[in-house]
Formats: C-alpha cells, sequence, structure tokens
C-alpha cells in the first residue's frame, strides 16, 4: 500500500520538529473552541450550529473511516494476533504463544537477514545524507540556474526504485554494463559488482541513494534557506570563514532538518527491498537478503503466514524505535 | 597576535586573498553542481540510448552512435510482453486511487477540522498512530483479508485496500483547519444542505492542496511494487512496475527491458514535467513524502 505507513513517522512530524509551527494540538482546539463560542452566540439559534447535528460529521467520516477500520486498523491488530498463531495457507491455525519469537532468535537466516539490513543501512544513511546535504549547499550557494539543477537532482525521486534497479543492474554490469566501460577506460576491471558480497549491499546503497537523494535534498534545502542571514552576517564581521560558518552556524540551526532527514532515511533503509528483488534475488547466498525480503519469502513462498508476521512485528519495533530515539534527541535539544 | 602597525597590510592580504578566493568559489561550485547533476542524469540517458540502439551487438559503443538509432525494440517489447495491459493496470490502479482517495479524504479532512462528532479525537489519533506502523509490518494480514474477500488477482483488491491513506487525511485537515469557520457558518444560515457546503465552498477552497496530493497519490500508485506485486498473481493482472520487474528476470534481451522501462517512465516524467514546482515546494512546506 503505498504511502500508508511506508515513511514511517508521522507526515506532520516535519512541521512540528521541522518547522516548529502552530499545529500544537491543544492551542489549536483552545483556538477553534473559542472561536466557535464566539460566533455561536451571535448565530440565529434557530438554525442549529454543527453541534447539534453529531451525525453529520459522522457521514463525512464514514467511506474513510471504514476503509480504514478495515484496512489498515484491523491489519495491524491481525498482524499481533497472527505473529502468536502458526497460521498456514489452508487457514488452519494453532495458538502457539511466542514460539515465533523464540523460533526467530535460533533462525540464522534471520539473523543474515537482520545483519544484511543493518549493514545495508549503515551504508546507506550517511551515503544518501551526505549526498542530499551537498547538493542541497551547493543548490543554496549557486543561485544560477537554480530551479533546472534543482529539477534533475529530484527527477530520480518521481521514478520508481524499480526502475532505478533495472537500470542501475544494467549499469553494473559486468559485460556490457556502462560503470565497467567508463572502468576499463583506466584498465580497471570489469567488477562483478552484484555478484560478489563485498560490494553487493554498497552497489544497491548507491542504486537507492541515487533514487531517492532528491527528496531529503528538497528539506535541507528548505532549512539552509531557513537559516537566519544576520548570524551569518554576524559570523563574517566576527571573522568567521567560509567553513567555519558552515561548521558553526548553520550545521547546528539545521540540526533538526537534519534529525528529521536521519530518520526519515534510516526507516526507509529498514525497509528495503525492491531493489534487492529487482537486482540480486538476495544474493549472492543471501547477502543482500533483507528484513522485509525474508517477511515476502516466508509469507509468500514457503506461507508460513504467523512467522511472517513476527518478522514484520519486528521491523515495526525497530522503526518505532528509531523514530523515539529521533525524538528524545530532538525534544531534548530545544 | 597581529602587532598593530602591521595590521593595515595584513588585512589587505587578506581581502586579495577573498577575492580571490571568491572569484575561485564561483567558478568551483556552479563546476561542481553541473558534474553532479550530469552524474544523476547519466543513467536516464543511458537508458533512453540502450532503449534505441540496435538489438544486436554489444550495449557500447553501439548504443552511442545516433545512426544506429532504430525503434526495434519498442515494437519487440510491445509484441512480446503484456505491456499494453499493464498500462492499463497501473493507470486504473493509479486514477482511480487518485479520485477516491481525494474525495474520501477531504471529506474526511473536512469533518475532523470543523465538524464536531462523538469519538472525533480518538479516531484522528487512531489514524495518526497507525502511520508509525510501516506497510510491510501489516502486509501478510492485508493479504488475508483481500483473499478472505476472494478478492485476491483483482482490481478490488488491488486498489480498495491502497484506498485507507491516514497521511492524506492529516494532509486535509491541516489545510481545511485554517480555513475561516465564517464561511461555512454564513452558507447554512443560507440554508445550504451539508453537501452542497463541501462541494461549492469547501472543494474550490482547497484545490491547492487536492492538486498536490493528488500529484503524490498517483506516484504512489504508479511507483508502488510489493502490493501489486503479492497481489496481482496472474500475469494479466500485473502493473507496469511489476512487469518490467518480471521482464528483466525473463531472458529479455537488454534493450527490450530499457525499452520497456522508457516506457514506465513517460507518465511520470509527465507528472514531473508540467508540475515540478508544485511538487518541489509542498514537499519543501509539509514534508509529503512519496
Amino acid at each position: 500500500m503505498p504511502g500508508t505507513g511506508r515513511a514511517g513517522p508521522v507526515p506532520g512530524q516535519p512541521a512540528q520538529s521541522v518547522a516548529a509551527g502552530d499545529t500544537s494540538p491543544d492551542h489549536r482546539r483552545f483556538g477553534s473552541r473559542l472561536h466557535s463560542a464566539f460566533s455561536r452566540s451571535a448565530s440565529p439559534a434557530g438554525r442549529g450550529g454543527p453541534r447539534r447535528r453529531p451525525w453529520v460529521g459522522l457521514l463525512f467520516v464514514a467511506p474513510m473511516l471504514l476503509l480504514f477500520l478495515v484496512f489498515r486498523f484491523l491489519p495491524v491488530v491481525g498482524a499481533f494476533l497472527l505473529s502468536l498463531t502458526d497460521y498456514r495457507l489452508s487457514g488452519k491455525w494453532d495458538f502457539i504463544a511466542l514460539d515465533n519469537y523464540t523460533r526467530l532468535l535460533s533462525d540464522s537466516v534471520f539473523h543474515q537477514a537482520l545483519l544484511v539490513t543493518v549493514t545495508y543501512t549503515v551504508i546507506f544513511v550517511p551515503l544518501t545524507v551526505l549526498l542530499s546535504l551537498g547538493t542541497a549547499v551547493l543548490l543554496h550557494q549557486v543561485v544560477w540556474k537554480r530551479g533546472f539543477f534543482r529539477g534533475v537532482f529530484f527527477l530520480p525521486y518521481v521514478t520508481s526504485i524499480v526502475l532505478a534497479a533495472v537500470i542501475w543492474k544494467w549499469i553494473y554490469d559486468a559485460q556490457d554494463g556502462l560503470l565497467n566501460a567508463v572502468l576499463g577506460l583506466v584498465d580497471i576491471g570489469p567488477i562483478d559488482f552484484l555478484t560478489q558480497s563485498g560490494t553487493v549491499l554498497p552497489s544497491i546503497a548507491v542504486t537507492s541513494a541515487w533514487k531517492g537523494f532528491g527528496y531529503s535534498m528538497l528539506i535541507l534545502l528548505a532549512g539552509l534557506q531557513a537559516v537566519p542571514k544576520s548570524y551569518l552576517e554576524a559570523a563574517m564581521i566576527d571573522g568567521a570563514g567560509t567553513w567555519q560558518r558552515f561548521r558553526y552556524v548553520t550545521l547546528p540551526q539545521l540540526r533538526p532538518v537534519l534529525f528529521f532527514v536521519l530518520v526519515i532515511e534510516t526507516i526507509g533503509a529498514f525497509q528495503v527491498f525492491d531493489a534487492m528483488y529487482v537486482m540480486t534475488g538476495g544474493g549472492p547466498v543471501r547477502s543482500s537478503y533483507s528484513l522485509v525480503y525474508f517477511l515476502y519469502d516466508s509469507g509468500f513462498k514457503y506461507f508460513d503466514f504467523g512467522y511472517a508476521s513476527a518478522i514484520g512485528l519486528v521491523l515495526f519495533l525497530i522503526v518505532l524505535i528509531v523514530s523515539l530515539v529521533q525524538r528524545r534527541l530532538v525534544g531534548r535539544d530545544d | 597576535m597581529v602587532n598593530m602597525l602591521e595590521r593595515p597590510p595584513v588585512r589587505a592580504v587578506r581581502e586579495t586573498k577573498a577575492v580571490g578566493r571568491r572569484t575561485a568559489a564561483r567558478l568551483t561550485l556552479p563546476t561542481l553542481l553541473t558534474l553532479t547533476a550530469i552524474v544523476t542524469i547519466v543513467p536516464f540517458a543511458a537508458m533512453v540510448m540502450v532503449a534505441f540502439a540496435p538489438p544486436s551487438g554489444r550495449t557500447f559503443p553501439d548504443a552511442l552512435n545516433p545512426a544506429n538509432f532504430t525503434l526495434d525494440n519498442f515494437s519487440r517489447v510491445l509484441s512480446s510482453s503484456d505491456i499494453p495491459r499493464w498500462t492499463v493496470n497501473s493507470l486504473l490502479y493509479s486514477l482511480v486511487s487518485v479520485v477516491c482517495v481525494l474525495l474520501f479524504a477531504s471529506m474526511a479532512g473536512y469533518a475532523f477540522a470543523k465538524k464536531k462528532f462523538p469519538g472525533r479525537e480518538i479516531m484522528f489519533w487512531a489514524f495518526l498512530a497507525t502511520l508509525m506502523v510501516p506497510f510491510q509490518a501489516t502486509l501478510i494480514p492485508s493479504y488475508i483479508l483481500v483473499s478472505r474477500f476472494d478478492w485476491v488477482d483483482s482490481y478490488w483488491g488491488l486498489i480498495v485496500p491502497t484506498l485507507a491513506n491516514s497521511q492524506a487525511v492529516f494532509l486535509m485537515r491541516q489545510f481545511i483547519m485554517q480555513l475561516p469557520d465564517e464561511l461555512f457558518e454564513a452558507a447554512e444560515i443560507d440554508g445550504a444542505s451539508e453537501w452542497r457546503i463541501f462541494t461549492t465552498i469547501v472543494v474550490p477552497l482547497i484545490r491547492p492542496v487536492l492538486a498536490t496530493l493528488g500529484i503524490f497519490v498517483f506516484l504512489w500508485h504508479w511507483n508502488d511494487f510489493l502490493w501489486p506485486l503479492v497481489i496481482g498473481q496472474s500475469g494479466k493482472m500485473q502493473t507496469l512496475t511489476v512487469g518490467l520487474a518480471t521482464l528483466q528476470t525473463q531472458a529479455v534481451p537488454i534493450n527490450q527491458v530499457m525499452a520497456g522501462a522508457t516506457i514506465t517512465v513517460v507518465p511520470s516524467l509527465l507528472v514531473f514535467g508540467l508540475l515540478q514546482r508544485y511538487l518541489t515546494d509542498s514537499i519543501a512546506m509539509s514534508g509529503l513524502k512519496a
């Protein structure tokens, strides 16, 4: 299901932790209550305000609420319950308590998938954050054709990760690939990037970073543009050089935005699947076999639905912890 | 510490240095920017070139020679695979979802923003809470549910579960909350029905956010992979992304795969070309993630 929960954290989060606007619900509720109290006394009592017809609001919510209850809420509860059963394709199941989880703990494939996912995340997150920060700083510094360049960097983002994977799989190809053709010009290679356990994860990480860095770049660019000019001018008058201004003025100002980007990218990295499915099929010998790949195989190759749900809950826990840690870190700062 | 007497020359030197550095920077940064942009664009350019390159022989250097450009790969991949059918599936999946999500999310957003009804707060926070759960974590129960409805391998199964989009509801609510209450109250006093208020007052006012959200919902669905992969089990029900992925696992020549890839990217590029500014501005403002 696209969009729904793929990004993990609440989309309002940038509004809260980044823009820190007036999104505090208490403030809003207070404001609107004050407002409606005022207008209610001014409007004729006979027609009846929105307060007196609660079914109107319910009717407007109803279609989405129904969809939401059946296709979001039920599956969330279902995932938890399923993970406590040995639900199979036939629909037969027994309650097995935490057996799926103890099985996970001793399953070497799970260990491998977890290791692959963490390794991938450790490679991908710094790569993509540096890439998006670098391009954002460049765009911020250079006024020349800014809209054009911004568009170019954002272009891969509107395409699918499957498309990126298909293109890059060919780029990495040992016989015909673009990269090896270029490396061949300086007498390197050919290197079979996707069939060696040492290069496969970095290669996939580069593909995903290329596909997605435009998003974080835009967020960071907005953050850079929000740094008050007067701070930078004051630092300049005090004799701070370009690097010092960036290090001691811009970066601290950018911290909340950077944190947001870090978390978004980390959560995304833990959910990696599409690129691996298309580029390597998890190989060679499971060196690019991620958690979601393991979940997919458990569910749709071995039809071990209970076990697959348990993997899903582990994924959820990881995502939750990442978001909570971020909230802690940002909260402590402000 | 610098001696008082030495100070003026030092400052002068520093200034000329700074000017020099500034000119250097004036050239370095745009160069760096251009190089990065070229590297970003190369994979697309290569894709298109290989798609138009002659099907026989090595991709390089043949792909670089415009004299050899041919449409063979396109006609072959179109006739040998189900690309037209996949395109219809992708369009249905994306467009039906856009219409439904925009309608249902704006209705719900309006109610959450401007109506009072029992359970409103709890419902809203429940909507938000599920955003924390990654979709993959609920993939299995969602699939079981769809199979219980007998919706596997059907448009119903493909589309309906993806309409429950809390992110869209949240965005709509945030936007509609900013509209002044007087607008609705005035219409109510004039005796307009609730539905009429919604269609003639709310919808025109939220047109910009509808456009933005529409673009995002389109891209989410057009580029989606895991759900169509799981639900569209027969070849007939595959979307373009899934079809593209299966194309390249079969023994289809790379030129034809790239021709197929070029076809799948056209709608995204159209959306991008027409609405780039919309898209980039809204990300900067709302953090909406496709």
